[in-house]
């Protein structure tokens, strides 16, 4: 069942230049060169229900234009979109009703509160029948280890339990659709993976349908099957992840450290190196090379180990943005 | 309305966790209206009376005027504008309650501390000097004041939601703010009383929605204006109210389709 559309979805936004300097200041009180940027450019996708799909993309790259216009936050310039049958921009209330949106950098909970004040004002303003709440809210205490920091005032919590607050208080009216806009940024690394192993197991259990923007490619990684990557402000790839790596990647990355040291000269001659200390070498060799060139250093060089590894996919990003730039 | 109620109670706990703040700003409201009625007590030490007020008069202006500026006051623009800058609006847009009902809503709750203790050191303030002041029993005129400052509670706190949509365009509203407030307090009477003025004036300030905060109000407490005068004036306040709304809806509709919800 389709629960997005976005059909020629675009997005123009307008600003004022104005050139350093206070005389350009003075000047520009006056006149004001008008200038617009297309933010986002005839994007088209669907998502289906309980599909967990990440979006991909450099600052600026109109990920969260995209999530904005799907929100209704903001008014697109052209083109449609519907979620769960919906015209977001319309904020019809029954809408609003049925999907959430968390802002790694927005915070929605009340600062001088413990979260549970937050929660019970939620619950009101969501219209959340007593029993559906406590249930939900057991729930979700329980998976997100939250129960003992309720009753803290939101501002005395560390940045990874508020957060883990924050997706409570979005989730207390199980939504059918989330929203997720950088939900792990600026947190520690074990924040980071309790969150994503909690998004994970609520994707599964509630077939919540998500879209998740992440700069951490561990996240990406971890949680989305699908991906689709926007870049100046245009679609570039939509579909699975390991389909992109297919696409993409037409190298696999050996790592061999030796018992001996070896002279880079000969190394050289088998792939391209990556990194490289006398005992120890990160070579890119062609998909179907490498085991032809794995049987020549075994057979050749004193080799103390091997591993044939993947590149690693934050690489291959880079690799499609760059590549996109010089379109 | 569990929604209202649930709103107003969050606030007040919000409210409880700064009491400190909001008791100091009830010292600076004490120190002023005292100062104002020991410089017109000077005044009056050579005259019986100035434009027709006598002192208890002058005084129980000054105190009933102050007294209901305090209860009709509110900082919903300065909170609302920060909001639009900051893209905080944007939580609030994905939510199904309209921004007008959350932010009237939370900033009733949040002026209620502050309103009850204004409200208690103006008693207080009352109490001592009640000797000196003029004090009415007569209900009907009780009543229509009590009327004519919970009109002019919606039309302040409606004038500063638009103040606050200004924002949408300009990001900041101090400027706008600040002017309107000193305006407003000059032809409020919050300075001296209007009728120290042409009458041509007063004849304005009575069409304006800014004279019901605190000239018009302690006119009718003091009995210089008559009941009907009081009807016509709350008749005046309820077409400004509507009229507000009318330009809230508009300017709203305009002005959120200029949003981008910056900062995330």
């Amino acid at each position: 069942m389709t629960i997005i559309e976005v059909k020629n979805l675009s997005k123009t936004y307008e600003y004022y230049k104005k050139q350093a300097g206070l005389w350009n200041s003075v000047k520009s009180l006056f006149h004001r060169e008008k200038l617009f940027t297309d933010a986002v450019k005839n994007i088209n996708f669907t998502i289906n229900e309980g599909e967990l799909v990440g979006f991909l993309g450099p600052n600026g790259a109109g990920k969260t234009t995209t999530l904005k216009m799907l929100s209704g936050i903001i008014y697109p310039s052209r083109g449609e979109a519907s979620v769960l049958g919906f015209t977001p921009w319309k904020r019809q209330p029954i809408f609003q009703k049925q999907f959430a949106l968390v802002m790694g950098q927005k915070n929605q909970l009340w600062w001088d509160l413990p979260a549970m004040e937050s929660f019970i004002l939620n619950k009101e303003i969501y219209e959340v029948p007593d029993k559906q709440f406590k249930t939900t809210l057991d729930e979700l205490s329980r998976l997100l280890e939250i129960k003992e920091i309720l009753e803290i005032p939101v501002r005395k919590l560390s940045l990874g339990q508020r957060m883990k607050c924050e997706l409570a208080a979005a989730l207390l009216h199980s939504p059918k659709v989330l929203f997720l806009d950088e939900p792990t940024i600026g947190l520690d690394v074990v924040s980071q993976k309790n969150i994503r192993e909690f998004l994970k197991k609520y994707n599964k259990q509630t077939k919540t349908t998500i879209i998740l923007t992440s700069h951490y490619m561990e996240d990406v990684e971890a949680l989305c099957e699908r991906v689709v990557i926007i870049n100046h402000g245009s679609l570039i790839y939509d579909g699975a992840l390991s389909k992109l790596m297919d696409r993409y990647v037409d190298q696999k990355m050996l790592e061999i450290t030796f018992t001996e040291d070896i002279a880079k000269t000969t190394l050289e001659q088998l792939g391209t190196i990556a990194e490289f200390t006398p005992q120890r070498v990160l070579l890119e060799v062609p998909k179907q090379k490498t085991k032809e060139v794995a049987i020549k250093v075994l057979s050749n060089l004193p080799v103390d180990d091997i591993l044939i590894n993947e590149v690693p996919i934050d690489e291959v990003i880079r690799k499609i943005f760059t590549a996109s730039k010089t379109l | 309305m569990h929604k209202f109620t649930t709103l107003i109670q969050t606030a007040w706990q919000r409210a409880l966790t700064h009491r400190f703040s909001i008791i100091a700003y009830r010292i600076g409201e004490i120190i002023e209206v005292i100062f104002l009625i020991i410089m017109w007590s000077s005044l009056y030490e050579h005259t019986a009376v100035i434009s027709g007020y006598t002192l208890p008069e002058m005084l129980t202006y000054i105190l009933v005027g102050n007294l209901i500026t305090f209860v009709t006051r509110n900082f919903l623009s300065d909170f609302m504008a920060r909001e639009i800058k900051d893209g905080t609006l944007s939580l609030f847009l994905v939510k199904p309650i309209s921004y007008f009902t959350y932010a009237c809503i939370r900033e009733f709750g949040r002026i209620t501390m502050p309103f009850l203790l204004s409200l208690g050191t103006h008693l207080l303030i009352i109490l001592f000097f009640w000797h000196r002041l003029i004090i009415t029993t007569q209900v009907s005129r009780l009543l229509l004041l009590l009327l004519m400052v919970a009109g002019a509670f919606i039309t302040e706190l409606l004038i500063s939601y638009i103040v606050g949509l200004i924002a949408f365009w300009t990001d900041e509203v101090d400027g706008v703010y600040t002017t309107i407030n000193r305006l407003k307090k000059f032809v409020s009477g919050g300075y001296f009383p209007l009728s120290l003025l042409p009458s041509l004036y007063i004849k304005i300030s009575y069409t304006l929605p800014f004279a019901y905060s605190f000239f018009v109000p302690t006119q009718l407490y003091l009995g210089k204006i008559s009941n009907t005068t009081a009807l016509k004036g709350i008749g005046v306040q309820i077409i400004w109210i509507g009229l507000l709304c009318g330009i809230i809806k508009l300017v709203w509709r305009r002005g959120v389709r200029r949003y981008e919800g910056v900062g995330i």
